[in-house]
C-alpha cells in the first residue's frame, strides 16, 4: 500500500475513491430494444421496469451488470436507469 | 431512476469508475461532473449540489410477471458478441461484486460502515418524501406484503412479494379520501370499498374504483446499512 493510498483511509468514508477509469464499465447511451416475445430472458430473470405515459421498457439486471446506466428515453421521459 | 433533464438542460451519463460512500458515482458527459447513484445528488464538479429528480420504477420483478402485466413492453437488448474478450473482463469485475453481495463487508474497498438497528445486509424498501426518510425490512413483508403507512403525512401503501420480488409504492389517496389496504392474493390488493388493485400497474381491476390508478411514489432497495449510511436519521417501520 503507497502512503497516498494510507492518507485516504477515511473511516468517514466520504472520500471519493477510483476503482477503474472513466467509462471501464461503459454505460449505454443508445439503448437498442426487442419486443417480449424475442427477448432471451428466462420467467424468473430479473428486469427493472418503467412505465411512462403508456410505454414500458425493462432492463435486465444481468444486462445492468455490465453497463450500471442506460440513457433512455420512455414516453417521452428522459432517464437514467442505474443498477 | 432518475431524469436526465435538470434547469432546461438534457444531460446523458456514464461510469466514473469511481465509489463514494461506496457506492456508485455517474457522471455527466456534459460537465463531467460525479453524481452519486444513490442520491442523485452531484458531489463533485460544476453542478455540485445540484439535484437530479428521483423517479418511479418497478426496482426489481421477474421477467414473467412484469410481460403478463405489460405485454407491449419493450426490452433493452444488448448485441454483444459473447466471444468477445471484453465480456470476459466484464465478467471478471461482475465477479468482484459477486464476493461483495455474498460478503459480510460493507464497503466494496473493504472499509466498515454499521448501523446497529438492523443487520447489515438486511435488504430494506427506502421511502424518502420530505424530509423524512424511512426503512421497509424486506422481513416485515413476510406474511403480509401490504403496508398500509404514512411518511410526512402522506399515506403510502409499501408492496414488497417475496415471489415475483415486485417492490412499489404508492399513494393510497383515491379521490380525496385515503384507503386502507389489505392483501388478497398474489399482487392483488383489496381497500376498504372492496375495489380490487393491481398491485404492479396500479390499477383498479374490479369494483367501486374499476379503472383509477394509484400515483406511485419512488423508493429504493439497497442493504440496510448503504440506506442508513446516506440516510443516518431514517426510522425503521414496525409492525
Amino acid at each position: 500500500m503507497t502512503h497516498t493510498a494510507t492518507a485516504e483511509e477515511d473511516y468517514s468514508g466520504d472520500t471519493i475513491r477510483t476503482l477503474l477509469p472513466f467509462d471501464g464499465i461503459p454505460a449505454i447511451r443508445n439503448p437498442q430494444f426487442v419486443a417480449a416475445d424475442e427477448a432471451k430472458l428466462g420467467d424468473n430473470a430479473p428486469v427493472i421496469g418503467v412505465n411512462f405515459n403508456g410505454e414500458q421498457h425493462a432492463y435486465s439486471i444481468y444486462l445492468l451488470n455490465g453497463h450500471e446506466i442506460v440513457n433512455d428515453v420512455v414516453g417521452g421521459i428522459k432517464i437514467a436507469t442505474t443498477w | 431512476m432518475y431524469s436526465r433533464e435538470l434547469d432546461g438542460g438534457t444531460y446523458t451519463f456514464g461510469v466514473s469508475g469511481k465509489l463514494w460512500r461506496d457506492a456508485l458515482v455517474m457522471y455527466d458527459h456534459q460537465t463531467r461532473s460525479l453524481w452519486s447513484h444513490i442520491t442523485g445528488e452531484a458531489i463533485q464538479g460544476m453542478l455540485k449540489g445540484k439535484n437530479l429528480k428521483i423517479l418511479a420504477a418497478m426496482p426489481q420483478i421477474d421477467w414473467r410477471t412484469w410481460r403478463l402485466n405489460f405485454p407491449r413492453t419493450k426490452v433493452l437488448s444488448v448485441p454483444i458478441d459473447l466471444f468477445d474478450k471484453t465480456v470476459t473482463i466484464e465478467e471478471q469485475r461482475r465477479d468482484s461484486y459477486a464476493r461483495y453481495h455474498a460478503g459480510p463487508e460493507t464497503g466494496v474497498s473493504g472499509m466498515w460502515y454499521s448501523d446497529a438497528r438492523l443487520n447489515n445486509k438486511a435488504l430494506v424498501v427506502g421511502v424518502k418524501h420530505q424530509d423524512q426518510h424511512r426503512a421497509y425490512p424486506f422481513s416485515a413483508f413476510g406474511r403480509q406484503p401490504v403496508i398500509n403507512d404514512r411518511v410526512s403525512n402522506v399515506p403510502i401503501l409499501v408492496f414488497h412479494e417475496k415471489r415475483s420480488r415486485a417492490t412499489a409504492v404508492y399513494n393510497r389517496t383515491v379521490d380525496g379520501t385515503p384507503l386502507e389496504f389489505a392483501w388478497s392474493r398474489d399482487y392483488f390488493a383489496v381497500d376498504s370499498s372492496g375495489t380490487i388493485w393491481n398491485l404492479i400497474t396500479g390499477l383498479a381491476t374490479e369494483g367501486k374504483y374499476k379503472g383509477k390508478r394509484l400515483e406511485r411514489l419512488p423508493s429504493i432497495n439497497l442493504y440496510w446499512f448503504a440506506w442508513a449510511r446516506y440516510h443516518p436519521d431514517t426510522t425503521i417501520y414496525k409492525q
